[in-house]
């Protein structure tokens, strides 16, 4: 009965897995300015993975960001969401084949939605943070039942 | 003397404390986030967003990490500040509407009661093992020695005020009803140093910009909240809430208790349209200001609101 109320405050959080700051600069800046206010969706974004419901990951997972995205994810209370942040996390995009690329992100963790573009557009953040939002409504369900 | 009535628990558990202040609290936190999206040209949450995001907290796992230095303090800090909000509220009185406890030196008890979110936070963010926490910790305690000093003195300053050089009332019923009688302190010149100083102490208190420092999310994260989730943290936003609602009344005991006429009803209007400007003149400064690093922010609390409050004080005293 609470997910009725819970889907309009999702919370969300960043991780930079090693982007080239594209995406993070759409979803830091350009999702918050007047056109696309995230923030009417009832978001907010948080400073610690543990406050987190909807994880927004940028970047193609390098070498160096693996053991602290691994670590990242586990700090992340259920019921959660991940979603994935331009074409670098779904596939490697440009960077893919490269030696020093450990991706893509749903070799960590199963990723519910896929935000392609490089860099993504904001309507497509928006987009993709409100499908975020009703696969959440059923996992809160789910995660009540269990 | 407080005695153990059915109304004191009425105005306790539901008004004026209790069931009212939480919910009025996070509709006043989520209309302050409005009125910053609306100055910064967004539409920004709904007017019920804060509440919903406790009914979230609720639904969420509870995380409790490994290398916690002390789980029953880490368990217990966020009780601190919530009891302690609760109790100021209970005894704070509403002009027209409540008249608090109505005990003879409660104003000497408020000075205690204000302080204890800050301890809360302090005794959480230390216990959770975290160094994002115990940075964020030692510029709570850094501030919380800055605000306090000008918090005291514009405390007393009132006190001499609603004296009227007979002494030094320091019951909050007192001051509320000698300014009835006499006029708001905020139309009396010598009284306006010390509203500017108190109103920059309710901004170090909320940390809001310029005083975004202690849980700044640029820089530590989430500071003494980083470990923190589910009904805690929900305990932290509620005790926030409270907080806000505890340092409206006293800005208006202190400052504008004025009412507007004798029917509870329409007073109790009238306070909630005083919180609401207020909240709002807060937002506007939330959205226009940068903010301080940890040692500007000590220095400027530690000249400018002192200087102001005892100015307040001495003209208080001398003129």
């Amino acid at each position: 009965m609470l997910s009725k109320y819970a889907i309009k405050s999702p919370w969300l959080y960043r991780i930079n897995t090693g982007s080239c700051n594209g995406c993070d600069v759409e979803l830091a800046t350009t999702a918050l300015i007047p056109r696309y206010d995230v923030e009417r969706l009832g978001c907010k974004y948080t400073g610690s993975p543990k406050h987190a419901d909807i994880v927004l990951v940028t970047g193609p997972i390098t070498v160096r960001a693996e053991d602290y995205l691994i670590r990242m994810l586990d700090e992340i209370p259920e019921p959660r969401v991940i979603v994935a942040i331009g074409i670098c996390p779904i596939s490697g995009g440009i960077f893919r084949d490269s030696y020093s690329i450990r991706g893509p992100l749903d070799k960590y963790v199963e990723v519910d939605v896929n935000v392609s573009g490089c860099p993504i557009r904001p309507q497509s953040i928006l987009d993709g943070v409100a499908q975020a939002i009703a696969i959440w409504k059923d996992k809160i369900n789910q995660f009540h039942e269990a | 003397m407080i005695t153990l009535s059915a109304s004191s628990v009425f105005a306790y558990l539901l008004f004026p404390g209790g069931l009212f202040a939480i919910l009025f609290g996070l509709i006043l936190l989520s209309v302050e986030r409005i009125a910053v999206a609306r100055f910064q040209g967004r539409v920004g949450p709904p007017i019920y967003q804060n509440i919903f995001d406790i009914l979230k907290l609720r639904i969420k796992e509870v995380l409790i990490p490994e290398d916690v230095t002390n789980r029953f303090m880490f368990a217990i800090a966020p009780v601190f500040g919530f009891v302690g909000m609760m109790t100021a509220i209970f005894i704070l009185p509403v002009s027209g509407v409540y008249g608090g406890t109505g005990a003879n030196s409660d104003l000497i008890v408020l000075v205690y009661l204000m302080a204890l979110p800050a301890v809360s936070h302090i005794l959480g963010g230390s216990a959770s093992g975290s160094t994002f926490a115990a940075i964020s910790v030692s510029r709570e305690v850094i501030l919380m020695f800055a605000y306090e000093i000008s918090f005291i003195i514009v405390l007393f300053t009132v006190a001499l005020e609603a004296g009227a050089g007979e002494g030094v009332v320091f019951s909050l019923k007192g001051i509320v009803d000698y300014q009835v009688i006499h006029g708001s302190f905020i139309s009396n010149f010598k009284m306006i140093p010390a509203f500017l100083a108190f109103v920059i102490f309710m901004l170090a208190t909320l940390e809001v910009p310029p005083f975004h420092i202690a849980e700044n999310d640029g820089d530590v994260m989430k500071g003494y909240l980083m470990e923190y989730s589910g009904m805690p943290l929900a305990f932290f936003e509620i005790t926030h809430a409270l907080k806000l609602i505890v340092l409206l009344t006293v800005l208006q005991v202190f400052f504008m208790p004025g009412i507007a006429g004798y029917n509870v009803f329409f007073n109790l209007l009238w306070f909630i349209g005083k919180s609401a400007v207020v909240v709002i003149g807060i937002a506007l400064i939330h959205a226009s200001m940068p903010s301080f690093r940890v040692d500007q922010a000590f220095k400027f609390l530690m000249t400018v609101p002192i200087l102001l409050s005892l100015m307040s004080l001495g003209m208080v005293l001398f003129l």
